[in-house]
């Protein structure tokens, strides 16, 4: 690897370690009486981001060192609020970190090496439709929405692995550039919208719908299936406020918060408090009220953030999105196999997309839905799943790599 | 490069502009909404605030008490030591009954939440602070006090200003109330007849009557060239389009020039100089004066209303309009701000009551720089208008408002309304040729503002430059 490239990697880890440090040192010191926890809780972080980061050069050489910088670093400013909001949730944070990295490895490996052989999309689309289908059966409801399992006192969101092999069913139908038959692939991708819809996920629906859309449009160049998809999406939304109150009380809120502030408008209210309470510059981390806002560990963790750190923590956090959204971009462009493009693109999109709807939906930039803001929201499923959509990534670049390497050779 | 990719590189730029709108829109909030939802009256950050700090004093401008909050048994207490000359103007803040006025425009400074310096904030933080910021205002209570008894509880609003900073040094509303006993009182005093509750001052719209005249003797002077040299023959009536304006009683008929026409308040004359000067000078005039704008300041000040071109119909209605009748409407505070144009040169400077805040660790906000918002008149009319007002004093229908050895200016005004006797107009300044002081008072219903405002307007002034300063 290139010495001056690794360099710049060094630097951003050791700029990562360094924000770590202050802050939890910061969280411990704020504690009365003095708190180890926080400081632990760093130092395990920190062991495994370097740990994962050293792993990954040695097996997998040619990895995008970015993705798992950037994501670890927003774990971390994820950690460091969890920490502050609820050390109980903080330490089990850490160890679903520490699985998302040996999950970004392992998908990176498997990715890289057993992509080869690609299996039937409607093999996917089954097990995406199993996985939605799951909850519904035997769920339990969370917030709102019944897209939980229980095992033992294990709660994992299937959801959250729907969004990989959707991404990879929407790769292997699309990859001849058409559609084979546009009534099916209609009816599938309706089908698992449905049932998102049925389980009250709508920030999963729209996410799925958008994703499908987008990427029919990248494999297909058919701008007449994006404006009738734009126009269906618009008229399922208009009947969804009139059928089912959950929307309708979403939109409302959206609309105009501060008609009804001790009921509908609550929760983007608080959120909107705390942004307005950071101003440019934070009140500083343990000075906020994140206690004021429901969901903070979750959905609102974003709001939390930006009392304590300020418009520009925000921004920050905001660029290192779309940093990560671009390393996605710069992979699906390096790469040659159209199935291989469109699984980059997918989630790419996937990822990009959830977070532009959290992010937009806790300003009040558009209505709220319930997605997790990936890496920093606190919840297992998100953090590992969301490492291992990154960890296709990760190979498929080693791929184009390789492919590059054997067409010169 | 392949369709594929091209798409991909779509994808991408849709993606720099949702990211770019999530800036956009933190940006945008950031600017425009936030200061407004610090102060929401829903943001629980405000109530827990209420609970641990203790909210500011309200000090007058030689830091004399207006209100403050006290411990009593435990529990705070806002005291008001000044009394009923203050409710209108200072309002009460009151678990069960809310915020008025200042206590209420004030709030973001009196609990310290509209710190804009982010390093006073981390400060106060950090060294535990629980304490809001004091303010000092421009009003002198001995002053307010003093206006408000010359009132002897009648109808009616005084405002006063330093006419070269734009001060207020006092702003009176009477009948006025204790806010000390807002809570006991709060069923009488929002039934009360004569609305105690309302700040006449910056809310009651009344119509301006002779006062006016100083407009439209602007609008005349600077377009009627040879105005001064002029005289006008009056029978002590005037007839427009069948409509008869008279005279007030006593006034002889006459050959008059405009000074003395303006000094005795001639009816008949002005209406003449009014139709001659047209609509769209005198609108435009009584716009440059300030009317049918809101004048920004720290108390809601209704907008003074003069009619807009089409509602002008016929010349009844510009004659009408031309001795302050009619469909005009204005509060005294803009009167004052009128009278302090005339003051001043000409120019209209941004009235103004909080003149510092202090926070707990000792910065000092400073609010009184002088700031002029337009010229409303050039200096060589200002001048003459100031000339043309001295004489109302010293020889027309304002000599009530004479003080032995200092030249006041001013300008009576009997206004007609269809709730009985005229309302008492007074506005001016004083001393004439340095001016520290300009009034507008009117007392409702009290019939000629020669004998009912003048001698208010006197007593104030004179009080003022003898103790004041």
């Amino acid at each position: 690897m290139d010495s001056r490239e690794e360099a710049i990697y060094n630097r951003s880890l050791a700029a990562m370690a360094l924000v770590g440090f202050l802050s939890f040192l910061l969280l411990s010191a704020y504690r009365k009486p003095l708190d180890f926890l926080p400081f632990y809780g760093a130092i395990a972080f920190l062991t495994v981001v370097f740990v994962g980061y050293f792993f990954t050069g040695w097996i997998l050489a040619n990895s995008d060192k970015f993705l798992l910088l950037l994501s670890s670093f927003l774990a971390q400013l994820g950690l460091i609020m969890l920490c502050r909001i609820n050390p109980e949730l903080f330490k089990r944070q850490v160890i679903f970190f520490a699985i998302g990295v040996a999950f970004f490895i392992l998908v990176s490996f498997f990715t890289k090496y057993l992509l080869r052989l690609e299996l039937a999309p409607f093999f996917y689309w089954v097990a995406t439709a199993a996985l939605l289908i799951l909850p519904l059966l035997f769920g339990v409801e969370k917030g709102g929405a019944k897209n939980w399992l229980v095992f033992d006192g294990f709660t994992f969101q299937p959801s959250e692995l729907a969004k990989i092999t959707f991404a990879f069913y929407l790769a292997g139908a699309l990859k001849n550039g058409r559609i084979t038959s546009l009534p099916r692939m209609a009816t599938e991708i309706l089908a698992v919208v449905g049932l998102l819809a049925l389980s009250k996920d709508l920030g999963g629906a729209m996410l799925f719908y958008f994703t499908a859309l987008i990427v029919i449009f990248v494999a297909t160049s058919r701008a007449d299936i994006l404006a009738v998809g734009g126009g269906l999406s618009a008229i399922l939304g208009v009947l969804g406020y009139y059928l089912f109150d959950h929307v309708k009380v979403r939109i409302e809120a959206w609309l105009n918060p501060w008609q009804d502030v001790p009921g509908r408008g609550y929760q983007i209210a608080q959120s909107l408090f705390a942004i307005a309470e950071g101003g440019y510059f934070g009140t500083g981390l343990g000075l906020g009220r994140p206690d004021f806002i429901p969901a903070v560990a979750t959905d609102f963790i974003f709001s939390a953030f930006a009392e304590e750190f300020g418009f520009l923590g925000a921004a920050a956090v905001v660029l290192m999105y779309f940093l990560l959204v671009y390393r996605g971009i710069r992979i699906a462009l390096r790469l040659q196999k159209n199935f291989d493009i469109l699984l980059a693109v997918g989630h790419t999109v996937m990822f990009g997309m959830q977070i532009f709807t959290i992010i937009g939906g806790v300003i009040k930039l558009i209505p709220v839905t319930g997605v997790t803001l990936p890496f920093m929201s606190y919840g297992g499923s998100s953090m590992v799943m969301s490492f291992a959509s990154l960890g296709v990534l990760n190979g498929l670049w080693q791929r184009a790599l390789e492919d590059e390497d054997d067409d010169e050779a | 490069m392949t369709r594929l990719k091209r798409n991909v590189r779509l994808v991408f730029i849709m993606f720099c502009g949702l990211f770019l709108s999530l800036l956009g829109y933190l940006t945008y909030f950031q600017v425009y909404e936030r200061q407004k939802l610090i102060e929401s009256s829903y943001n629980r950050r405000l109530w827990e605030q209420e609970e641990t700090v203790t909210r500011g004093t309200i000090y007058d401008a030689k830091g004399r008490v207006l209100a403050k909050t006290v411990e009593e048994n435990g529990a705070k207490k806002r005291v008001y030591p000044e009394g009923e000359a203050f409710g209108p103007i200072i309002g009460y803040s009151n678990k069960k009954l809310g915020r008025a006025n200042l206590e209420q425009a004030l709030n973001g400074e009196l609990l310290g939440i509209s710190q804009q310096d982010p390093m006073m904030v981390l400060r106060q933080k950090v060294l535990g602070v629980s304490k809001g910021n004091d303010v000092y205002l421009t009003i002198d209570s001995e002053l307010q006090n003093k206006a408000y008894q010359l009132f002897r509880g009648r109808r009616g609003a005084l405002v006063a200003l330093d006419p070269n900073t734009g001060a207020v040094l006092a702003l009176v509303s009477s009948p006025g109330y204790d806010p000390d006993f807002i809570e006991q009182m709060w069923e009488s005093l929002s039934k009360d007849e004569n609305s105690p509750l309302l700040n006449r001052a910056v809310q009651g719209l009344y119509p301006p009557g002779s006062t006016f005249k100083i407009v439209t003797l602007a609008a005349a002077l600077e377009s009627i060239p040879d105005i001064e040299s002029r005289t006008y023959e009056t029978p002590g009536h005037v007839e427009v389009n069948g409509r008869v304006i008279r005279d007030y009683e006593g006034f002889r008929p006459g050959n008059y020039d405009i000074k003395r026409a303006f000094s005795l308040s001639s009816n008949s004359v002005f209406v003449k100089v009014g139709l001659e000067v047209g609509k769209e000078r005198l609108i435009d005039k009584a716009i440059d004066f300030g009317f049918n704008d809101k004048i920004s300041f720290e108390l809601p000040v209704a907008a003074s209303r003069f009619p807009r071109f089409s509602m002008i119909g016929d010349d009844v209605e510009l004659a009408e309009a031309s001795i302050g009748q009619g469909k005009i409407l204005t509060t005294p505070f803009q009167m004052a701000v009128v009278a302090s144009a005339v003051a001043n040169g000409g120019r209209i400077i941004k009235p103004y009551i909080v003149q510092k805040v202090v926070t707990p660790l000792g910065e000092v906000k400073n609010f009184s720089n002088p700031s002029v918002l337009k010229e409303a008149i050039d200096v060589v009319t200002a001048n003459k208008i100031r000339e043309y007002m001295v004489d109302v004093v010293e020889h027309g229908t304002g000599r009530a408002a004479g003080i032995k050895g200092i030249k006041v200016a001013g300008k009576t005004g009997s206004a007609e309304n269809p709730h009985g006797k005229p309302h008492a107009w007074f506005v001016g300044f004083a001393p004439a040729d340095n001016p520290k002081i300009a009034v507008a008072v009117v007392v409702e219903n009290a019939g000629s503002g020669g004998t009912n405002a003048a001698p208010i307007a006197r007593d104030v002034i004179r009080y003022f430059l003898m103790n004041g300063k």
